[in-house]
């Protein structure tokens, strides 16, 4: 089919996509630890149609070529792991990360997902999970007659019980890091996992081997610059027009074409 | 048969090629680091027994518009965009060094640093690698240096250099894949003068507006062609009535 008319859908089928990262983020702006996403255009292969400096008779070369391009693809989504703001909150389970790491949470299957979410609470056993139920990895078990916790900033949890004077250890929050944190893969419930792309995990104590430190009473929020996102916006908007005005002008050549001929 | 109608439709062919290629650029108005291709018409004279009275019209390359593109900032870090003229030299898939102008850059998990369609990035041994490390910044004259894994920031060390080139654009030619190499093959010195933008990446370098005002003088052109082809057409109708017995 004629080309021109590809091309100019393959860029409508891109800038729609790319709507719809925009809408996710947009839409995850108020979501703990949220890191955005950026489509990441790519032009498709090039049919070359006539090859410059390729013989015309035996002693003369054509002197241009034709290349066709034949439009554009998302080659990728790259999540943007810059740090989001911190918000103070109450909570005494409540953590942000400063700097680079993930908190480790085991999942009802045994693998482990990784999340920069740190609203945990507190099961009916004691178990400190995330909001969805599923538990932090070192599991942390609180105590029935626990007066007051906390979480330094290396992640060691102490606890206060009654009837005692001095804190006592129950606990230690190990972050996480990858060689490569755009290879890991979004699963949803603010929690990502390990890929072939990331490489292995390397789990240490907080604010140690290059990992952030923790501060308690705090959540990370979503880092979707709401301003970028609209003027993205504004700018698919109008490449989605562009590209819907090349095909109703190819459609129009090709019907004055057959209407005339 | 008239003669006339294979140059008109000739033309037309070659008006919708060069719809094609204004399309793509269309396209490609979001693709980071694109550059326009152009289009340009020769006349190709049809010899046979006697005079050339006809001449084709060929569409061809006009080049690639090597004008820059806007910068936008992204913030990360791994996201550089070169500062005027110049180029990142990348390896394409034949093994050849290729170059680019976008620079959407990332670490896979064997360190290889990569552009973002998949591309590995080269210094001026070869592919460029780093070792495992928590943060990588590059310099803007392409130093990269890295913090290694499990050590403090103040083990920040340099690695290696991206490869910045800056031939003539003359000299460059768009491959099959959308990479720029060099017409006559071979690779392109280092240039020191080349520098580059941590954070910030550079946009396609479609004009819009333009794109939009080719799209309508090819679409007038090609009815142009149409019509030429209807009048021959008219033509050999009346011809044929009058010869009608």
């Amino acid at each position: 089919m004629n080309l021109a008319l590809w091309a100019a859908k393959t860029g409508l089928d891109a800038q729609n996509t790319q709507m719809s990262v925009i809408a996710n983020n947009l839409a995850n702006t108020n979501t703990t630890g949220f890191k955005s996403d950026r489509a990441a255009f790519q032009d498709l292969m090039y049919q070359n149609v006539q090859q410059v400096g390729a013989q015309s008779t035996q002693n003369t070369q054509y002197a241009t070529g034709l290349t066709l391009g034949t439009g554009v693809r998302i080659a990728a989504t790259e999540k943007n792991y810059a740090q989001g703001s911190v918000l103070q909150t109450s909570g005494n389970l409540d953590m942000s990360i400063t700097g680079l790491g993930f908190f480790q949470i085991t999942m009802p299957d045994g693998t482990t997902s990784y999340t920069r979410d740190g609203s945990f609470s507190m099961d009916s056993q004691g178990n400190v999970v995330t909001a969805s139920g599923y538990p932090i990895s070192p599991a942390i078990t609180i105590p029935a007659n626990v007066q007051s916790l906390s979480v330094g900033t290396d992640g060691t949890v102490s606890v206060t019980t009654a009837g005692s004077t001095k804190p006592t250890t129950i606990g230690q929050i190990q972050l996480a890091s990858f060689i490569n944190v755009q290879g890991l893969q979004p699963t949803g419930n603010n929690l990502l996992t390990e890929s072939a792309s990331s490489g292995a995990p390397q789990v240490g104590t907080p604010g140690t081997g290059g990992l952030g430190t923790l501060a308690a009473g705090s959540l990370e929020t979503s880092n979707v610059n709401t301003v970028t996102e609209l003027v993205n916006m504004i700018q698919c908007q109008r490449a989605y027009e562009m590209n819907s005005k090349a095909i109703s002008t190819t459609d129009q050549m090709l019907q004055y074409l057959t209407q005339n001929v | 048969m008239d003669r006339g109608l294979y140059v008109a439709m000739t033309g037309a062919k070659q008006i919708m090629q060069a719809q094609a290629v204004n399309n793509h650029n269309i396209a490609n108005s979001s693709t980071t680091g694109f550059r326009a291709d152009g289009v340009a018409f020769t006349s190709e004279p049809i010899y046979g027994p006697g005079y050339a009275t006809r001449v084709n019209a060929v569409a061809g390359d006009a080049g690639t518009d090597f004008s820059s593109g806007v910068m936008m900032s992204t913030s990360s870090p791994l996201d550089i965009a070169v500062n005027g003229k110049g180029f990142i030299a990348v390896r394409g898939a034949d093994g050849q060094e290729a170059y680019t102008r976008a620079g959407d850059l990332r670490v896979t998990a064997l360190g290889a640093v990569m552009t973002s369609t998949g591309f590995p990035v080269m210094s001026e041994s070869g592919p460029l690698t780093v070792p495992p490390s928590t943060q990588v910044t590059i310099g803007t004259d392409g130093t990269v240096s890295v913090v290694p894994l499990g050590l403090s920031a103040a083990a920040q060390s340099q690695v290696d250099r991206i490869k910045l080139v800056n031939p003539s654009t003359k000299d460059l030619q768009k491959g099959a894949d959308g990479l720029l190499r060099l017409k006559g093959g071979g690779k392109a010195k280092t240039d020191e003068t080349v520098t580059v933008t941590s954070g910030e990446l550079e946009s396609s370098n479609v004009n819009a507006a333009q794109s939009l005002v080719n799209m309508i003088e090819l679409q007038r052109l090609y009815e142009l062609q149409i019509k030429s082809i209807k009048s021959t057409d008219d033509n050999e109708q009346a011809a044929q009535r009058m010869m009608a017995p």
